[in-house]
C-alpha cells in the first residue's frame, strides 16, 4: 500500500490554446482532510473533474491506491470509490428527500422505500444528522442540501470524496458543523479533498493543502506549517513588475451614489447587504472576491433588471425607475454573460452595436430607425478596438470571444457614458486587448466618467484601477488607506470572514 | 336505466383522453412538451380502422394502431432531439402530418363496405381506468419512474449525476406513441368508424387535463373524469326539459377548456409543469 | 449539408414519393393538375386568391408575435372570432361603411380574444401555447353556438347567419372572370407595412431583440413585458382582421366551419418565413395555391390529405434547415 491514496501525477489539460492546468502534481494522504486553494480560473475544479473522470487530461497519470487509472467516464471513477458534490447542488427540489439520495443509484429496478429508509437513516446517524426522508427537498436551504449531498456519497459507497466550495453558500455556523462532519468521516475512513477559497476553514480544519495559480502548481503545505499569510501570497502571486502611472482621482461630484443598497438572491436569501459606496468623477474601482459574492447581483440591480430590496441608486444625482432612463442618464455595461446579457447572437454585428441605443440620436429619427447613420456608427464602434470581423452584416456569433468581447466593451464607451459598468470585462481577452480596453475606460473617465469593474483577478485590478474595493458575502470592504493597494490585506478581506 | 347510461357514456367519453393524457404525461415528465397527441391518436385511430377492415381481426388492428402511433412518436422524438426542432414547432408539423396522412389513407385505402373488426368497448374501458393507477405506481415505486420525473424536473442536473435525459426521451416517447394508439382505437371502437373529424380534439383535452391535473396521474384521470361527465351530461339532456338543456351543446363542450383557462389563471402554469419542460 | 439534414430530406422525399405512388397517379400528373386546378383559368386564379388572403393576413399575425418570441397558435380561433363579429356589423350597417366597421370589429374582437393568452404569459407565466389552444377550441364552439342561436339566419335552416347585402362587402375589382377583393390588396400593403416597420422602425427593433433575446432585450432597455404584451394584441387583431376580411370580402356570411384551418395553416406560413417578413407572401401563395389545387387532385384520385403532409413536411424542412443554419455560422 502506497503512502498516498490519490497521486496526480503531472496534469495537463489544454482548452483549445488555452492551457487550464500545466503540469500539477498533487499528492493526498489516506484519511486527511486535504484542501485546494487558489483564486477563480487557478484550474482547481478542472483538476477535480479530471480525477473525477469526467475530463481526460492531455498528459500526466492518475494513481488511485497505488494502481493507475486511465478513467474513461464518471462511472470509472465512480466504481473506484470516487465521487464529488459540485459547487452547484445536484439536489432536485421537486423529489422527495429519500428520492433524491438514491437517484442514479438505486437498489433495484423495484424500489422498497422502508428499506431504503433505514439505510438512509443509518448514514444520516453515522453523520449525526435526521432528515424527514418523505418532505420535498424544495425546503432544504443550503446546509440541508449540503448534508444530503453528503449522505448521497456515503449511499454510493465513496471512499473518496471532492467538495467544491462546500462552505459558499453556507452560514458560519453550518460551515464549522460540515467540517466536524467531514473530520469525522475521515476519521472513519474516508479521504477528503475539499476545494475552497475560505483559508480560514483550511487552517481550523484542514490537514495538507495544496496551492495552484493560474494553472499551475504552486507548493504544498501541511497546515500546521504555515499561515494564512503566507497562503494568501501564494495564492495571489507576487507583483510582477512595477504598476504604471495612476491618476488621482479627481474629487468632488459623485457619478454613482449608492446608498443602503439591498439586493435578494436568486436562492431567496439577501444576496447584497445594505451597501453604500460613491464613484467619483473620473476613477476607475475596481471590486474585487471571490465569485458568488453578491457582484452579480449588485451589477445587476444598478442595471435595473433587478429589483432592490431597500435603498437608492443615483446615477449623476437623480434616481431613475427604468432600465433606459438609466442608460440615458449615461449608464453603460459590460455584462457578465455576453451571451445571455449582451449580445443577440444571431443577430448581424451591425444591429448588435445599437443595442441600447436604439432611441438615441441620431441613431434614430424619432420612430424610425436610421439605418445610414446605424452603419457608420456600428463601423466606429468596431474599429475602436480592432475588432476583426467579415461584414457588420454577419451576426455577432460568427466572431471569435474575443472579439465579440472587444466589440461589447467598445459599445460601452459610446454616446458620453457616465457610468461604466464592466463585469469581467477582459475575459477571453489577450494581454494587449486587456489594456486596450482597461486604456479606453481610463480614457472616458478622464473624460468624465466614472468606471465600477468586477474582476476575479486581483492582479488584474490593481494594474488598473484607481482603488479596490472587495465584495465578501454581500458586503463591500473597503481596505484601510495605507494598505490600500496590499495584495495580501485585499486577499485576506476576500477570504476571511 | 338513465343513470346507467350516464355512467357509461361517462366512462366512454373519459378513457381516450385518460390514456392519451397519460401518454402526454410520459411525454411531458420527459421534458418534451407535447401538443402533438392529438395527431398521434388519430393516427392510433385511423390505423385501427385500416387494419381492422383489411384483415378482419381486431388484436391486430390494435396493435397496429400502437405500433403507427409510435413511429409518429419516434419521429417527434427525433425531430425534438436529434434535430433540435422547436416542441411547439415539431408539435404542430406531427399533427398537421397526421391529419393529412390520416385523410390520405382513409380516403385511398378504406373500404367502407367492409367491416371493421372491433374489441368490446370494455376492454379499453378497463385499459383506461387502470393504466393511470399503473403509472401512479410505477413513478411511485420504481427506478425507472423515479428517473423519468428527475429528467422532467431539470435535466442538467440528471446529467450532472449520470443520469441519461435523451434515452429517457425516447423510452418515454414510445409509451406516448403507445398509449395514443390504444386512445385512437378508443374512440374508434366506440364510433363504428374512422372520419377524420373522429378524435375532435380529445387530444387537446387530454393535455388540458393533464395540465389540471398537474401533470399527476390520477388527478389528470380525475380531471378526465370530469370532462367526461360534462359531455355525457350533454349527451343526456339533448332534447330532454331539464335544468341545463337550455343551455347550448357547445357550453357543455367548451367547459373543459374554460376551466384550463382559469386555472391557468388563478393557478399559474410554471409552478407545477415540469421544470424541465423543454430544454435540452 | 450535413448528413442528418440529407437523411432528414431523403426520407421526406421517399415519404412523399410512397405517397404518390400508392396513388397510381403519375407524378406528373399530379404536379400538372396541382396547378391547373389553382392557377388554370381565371376562376381558378380568384378562388386561390381566396385561399392566399387569409393566409396572407393571419400569417403575417402569427410572424408578429414570433418575431416577439410567441407562438399564436389561436390565430384560428381569433380568426374565426373576428369573422363572425364582422358579418354581425356589417349585417347593421349598410353600405360600404358596413365593412369598413365589420373589419374594425374583426380586429377588436381579435385582440381581446389574444389578450388572456399574453396576460397569462406575463403574468403567470403560463405557456401561450397552452392558452391559446384553449380559447381556440372556445372560440370555434362559440362561433357555433351563435350561429346555432342567437345569430342564426332566418333564411336558411342549417345553422349559419344570413347571407350580406353585396353592398356592405369589400368590393372587388373585375378583370374578365378574374375577381380581385380589395381584402387581398390590403393583405399586401399589410405585408409591406410590416416588413417596413420591424426592420425599420425603432419599436419593430425592439420586438425583434426581446422575441431573439429576451434577457439581453431587458438589459437594453426595452420594457419586454409590455412589448409582448403589445405583439400577442396586436398579432390577435390581425388575425381578426383576417377572418373579418374572408367573411366579408369571399363569404358574405359565417358559418361554424368557416375556416377550414387558416388560422393554423398560418402557422405553417409564418414558420416557413422564418425570419424574413419578405417570405411571408410566397408562403402564403405556396400555401393557398395548394390548398386550391389540392380539391383537382381529389379528382384525379390523389386524396386531398396530400397537401396535408405535403405542407407538415415542408415544416419540418425548413425548421431543421434553420438550426442548421444557426448552428453552422457559430463557432
Amino acid at each position: 500500500m502506497s503512502e498516498f491514496v490519490v497521486e496526480l501525477r503531472g496534469i495537463t489539460k489544454r482548452f483549445g490554446t488555452f492551457t487550464a492546468l500545466d503540469d500539477v502534481s498533487v499528492k493526498v494522504r489516506p484519511q486527511s482532510l486535504h484542501a485546494i486553494v487558489g483564486e477563480n480560473g487557478a484550474g482547481k475544479t478542472t483538476l477535480m473533474r479530471v480525477l473525477q473522470g469526467i475530463l481526460k487530461p492531455d498528459s500526466g497519470t492518475i494513481i488511485v491506491e497505488g494502481k493507475e487509472v486511465h478513467f474513461l467516464h464518471a462511472e470509472d471513477a465512480y466504481a473506484m470509490g470516487i465521487s464529488m458534490v459540485s459547487q452547484h447542488y445536484s439536489i432536485i427540489p421537486s423529489l422527495s428527500c429519500i428520492q433524491n439520495l438514491m437517484l442514479a443509484a438505486e437498489p433495484g429496478a423495484v424500489i422498497n422505500y422502508t428499506q431504503a429508509k433505514q439505510r438512509a437513516s443509518q448514514l444520516a446517524e453515522r453523520l449525526g444528522v435526521e432528515f424527514d426522508w418523505d418532505a420535498s427537498a424544495e425546503g432544504l436551504g443550503p446546509a440541508g442540501s449540503q448534508k444530503l449531498e453528503i449522505l448521497k456519497l456515503l449511499w454510493r459507497n465513496s471512499r473518496i470524496m471532492i467538495l467544491d466550495e462546500p462552505t459558499a453558500m453556507l452560514s458560519p455556523a453550518d460551515s464549522t458543523a460540515l467540517y466536524e462532519n467531514l473530520k469525522k468521516l475521515a476519521a472513519e475512513g474516508a479521504t477528503i479533498l475539499v476545494v475552497t477559497h475560505r483559508l480560514p476553514e483550511v487552517m481550523t480544519y484542514c490537514d495538507e493543502v495544496t496551492i495552484l495559480r493560474g494553472g499551475k502548481w504552486v507548493g504544498d503545505r501541511t497546515v500546521n506549517e504555515t499561515d494564512v499569510n503566507e497562503l494568501a501570497e501564494l495564492i495571489v502571486g507576487k507583483a510582477l513588475a512595477d504598476l504604471p502611472e495612476h491618476h488621482p482621482p479627481k474629487a468632488g461630484r459623485a457619478n454613482l451614489s449608492i446608498q443602503n443598497l439591498s439586493v435578494k438572491g436568486h436562492r431567496g436569501d439577501q444576496a447584497v447587504k445594505s451597501v453604500s459606496f460613491e464613484l467619483n468623477v473620473g476613477e476607475v474601482v475596481g471590486l474585487a472576491g471571490v465569485d458568488g459574492n453578491g457582484q452579480k447581483e449588485l451589477f445587476q440591480a444598478i442595471v435595473g433588471v433587478t429589483p432592490a430590496m431597500g435603498g437608492t441608486i443615483k446615477i449623476d444625482a437623480s434616481e431613475e425607475p427604468t432600465v433606459a432612463a438609466r442608460v440615458r442618464k449615461g449608464l453603460r455595461l459590460i455584462p457578465e454573460d455576453r451571451h445571455e446579457e449582451g449580445v443577440i447572437d444571431d443577430w448581424p454585428l451591425a444591429e448588435n452595436m445599437v443595442l441600447g441605443f436604439q432611441e438615441f440620436a441620431p441613431l434614430a429619427d424619432g420612430r424610425w430607425i436610421n439605418a445610414k447613420e446605424q452603419r457608420m456608427f456600428a463601423d466606429r464602434v468596431l474599429a475602436r478596438f480592432n475588432t476583426k470581423f467579415s461584414s457588420p452584416d454577419a451576426p455577432i456569433r460568427s466572431l471569435s470571444g474575443g472579439n465579440q468581447q472587444r466589440a461589447v466593451a467598445a459599445r460601452a464607451l459610446e454616446f458620453d457614458p457616465k457610468v461604466i459598468l464592466a463585469f469581467q470585462p477582459t475575459r477571453g481577452l489577450d494581454i494587449a486587448g486587456m489594456r486596450d480596453v482597461y486604456m479606453a475606460i481610463r480614457d472616458a473617465c478622464d473624460k468624465g466618467a466614472s468606471a465600477l469593474v468586477v474582476s476575479f483577478d486581483l492582479d488584474e485590478l490593481l494594474q488598473f484601477c484607481d482603488r479596490v474595493l472587495v465584495m465578501n458575502r454581500g458586503q463591500i470592504y473597503e481596505p484601510a488607506p495605507d494598505m490600500a493597494r496590499d495584495r495580501a490585506e485585499l486577499g485576506r478581506l476576500m477570504v476571511t470572514t | 336505466m338513465a343513470a346507467n347510461v350516464f355512467v357509461v357514456n361517462t366512462l366512454v367519453m373519459t378513457v381516450p383522453m385518460a390514456l392519451a393524457a397519460i401518454g402526454g404525461m410520459f411525454s411531458e415528465r420527459s421534458g418534451v412538451m407535447n401538443i402533438a397527441l392529438e395527431g398521434k391518436m388519430l393516427m392510433g385511430a385511423c390505423t385501427l380502422a385500416l387494419v381492422g377492415a383489411a384483415t378482419g381481426n381486431p388484436w391486430i388492428a390494435l396493435g397496429a394502431a400502437m405500433v403507427v402511433a409510435t413511429i409518429m412518436s419516434l419521429i417527434h422524438a427525433v425531430l425534438t432531439q436529434i434535430y433540435k426542432l422547436d416542441h411547439v414547432v415539431s408539435g404542430m408539423a406531427i399533427n398537421a402530418l397526421a391529419l393529412g396522412s390520416a385523410k390520405f389513407l382513409s380516403d385511398k385505402f378504406l373500404d367502407a363496405s367492409k367491416q371493421i373488426a372491433f374489441l368490446p368497448m370494455e376492454v379499453f374501458v378497463g385499459l383506461g381506468l387502470l393504466i393511470p393507477f399503473l403509472t401512479a405506481a410505477w413513478l411511485r415505486w420504481t427506478r425507472g419512474g423515479l428517473r423519468l420525473m428527475a429528467t422532467g424536473s431539470d435535466p442538467e442536473k440528471c446529467r450532472q449525476i449520470g443520469l441519461e435525459p435523451v434515452k429517457v426521451r425516447y423510452e418515454s416517447l414510445i409509451v406516448t406513441g403507445v398509449l395514443c394508439g390504444i386512445a385512437g382505437s378508443a374512440i374508434v371502437t366506440n364510433a363504428g368508424q374512422f372520419g377524420e373529424y373522429v378524435t375532435a380534439g380529445k387530444g387537446f383535452m387530454a393535455l388540458a387535463a393533464l395540465i389540471l391535473g398537474g401533470w399527476r396521474p390520477l388527478p389528470t384521470l380525475l380531471a378526465c373524469l370530469g370532462f367526461g361527465v360534462t359531455q355525457a351530461l350533454q349527451l343526456q339532456l339533448q332534447g330532454s326539459h331539464l335544468m341545463g338543456a337550455s343551455l347550448p351543446s357547445e357550453a357543455w363542450n367548451a367547459t373543459p377548456y374554460l376551466v384550463t383557462l382559469l386555472a391557468l389563471i388563478v393557478l399559474g402554469a410554471k409552478n407545477r409543469a415540469p421544470a424541465g419542460l423543454g430544454k435540452p | 449539408m450535413n448528413w442528418r439534414l440529407s437523411v432528414l430530406v431523403v426520407a421526406v422525399v421517399a415519404l412523399l414519393g410512397v405517397a404518390i405512388m400508392s396513388t397510381q397517379v403519375p407524378p406528373a400528373t399530379v404536379f400538372k393538375t396541382l396547378f391547373e386546378g389553382s392557377l388554370g383559368s381565371a376562376s381558378r386564379i380568384s378562388d386561390s386568391l381566396k385561399e392566399i388572403t387569409p393566409l396572407l393576413i393571419a400569417g403575417i399575425a402569427v410572424f408578429v408575435a414570433l418575431q416577439a418570441g410567441l407562438f399564436n397558435i389561436g390565430a384560428e380561433g381569433q380568426l374565426i372570432l373576428g369573422a363572425l363579429s364582422g358579418v354581425l356589423v356589417a349585417q347593421r350597417i349598410p353600405g360600404a361603411a358596413g365593412w369598413v366597421l365589420g373589419s374594425l370589429a374583426g380586429m377588436v374582437v381579435g385582440g381581446l380574444w389574444a389578450l388572456p393568452a399574453a396576460l397569462i404569459k406575463v403574468y403567470r407565466n403560463g405557456h401561450e401555447v397552452i392558452s391559446t389552444i384553449m380559447l381556440n377550441n372556445i372560440a370555434l364552439l362559440l362561433g357555433s353556438a351563435m350561429v346555432n342561436g342567437p345569430f342564426k339566419g332566418k333564411l336558411s335552416g342549417a345553422p349559419t347567419t344570413d347571407p350580406l347585402d353585396k353592398g356592405s362587402m369589400i368590393p372587388a375589382l373585375m378583370i374578365g372572370n378574374l375577381r380581385i377583393s380589395l381584402a387581398i390588396f390590403v393583405g399586401l400593403a399589410l405585408a409591406i407595412g410590416i416588413a417596413i416597420w420591424i426592420r425599420k422602425s425603432v419599436r419593430g427593433f425592439e420586438l425583434r431583440a426581446v422575441g431573439a433575446n429576451l434577457r439581453a432585450a431587458e438589459f437594453a432597455g426595452v420594457e419586454a413585458k409590455r412589448v409582448m404584451i403589445r405583439a400577442m394584441v396586436a398579432s390577435g387583431a390581425l388575425a381578426g382582421l383576417a377572418g373579418s376580411f374572408q367573411s366579408l370580402g369571399y363569404e358574405g356570411r359565417f358559418y361554424p366551419d368557416f375556416s377550414p384551418g387558416y388560422g393554423f395553416d398560418a402557422l405553417g406560413v409564418a414558420l416557413l418565413a422564418g425570419t424574413n417578413p419578405w417570405g411571408i407572401l410566397p408562403a402564403a401563395a405556396v400555401f393557398g395555391i395548394l390548398n386550391k389545387g389540392s380539391s383537382a387532385l381529389t379528382i384525379e384520385g390523389v386524396p386531398k390529405g396530400i397537401t396535408g403532409i405535403l405542407l407538415g413536411l415542408l415544416i419540418i424542412v425548413f425548421a431543421a434547415v434553420r438550426y442548421r443554419e444557426s448552428k453552422a455560422s457559430g463557432s
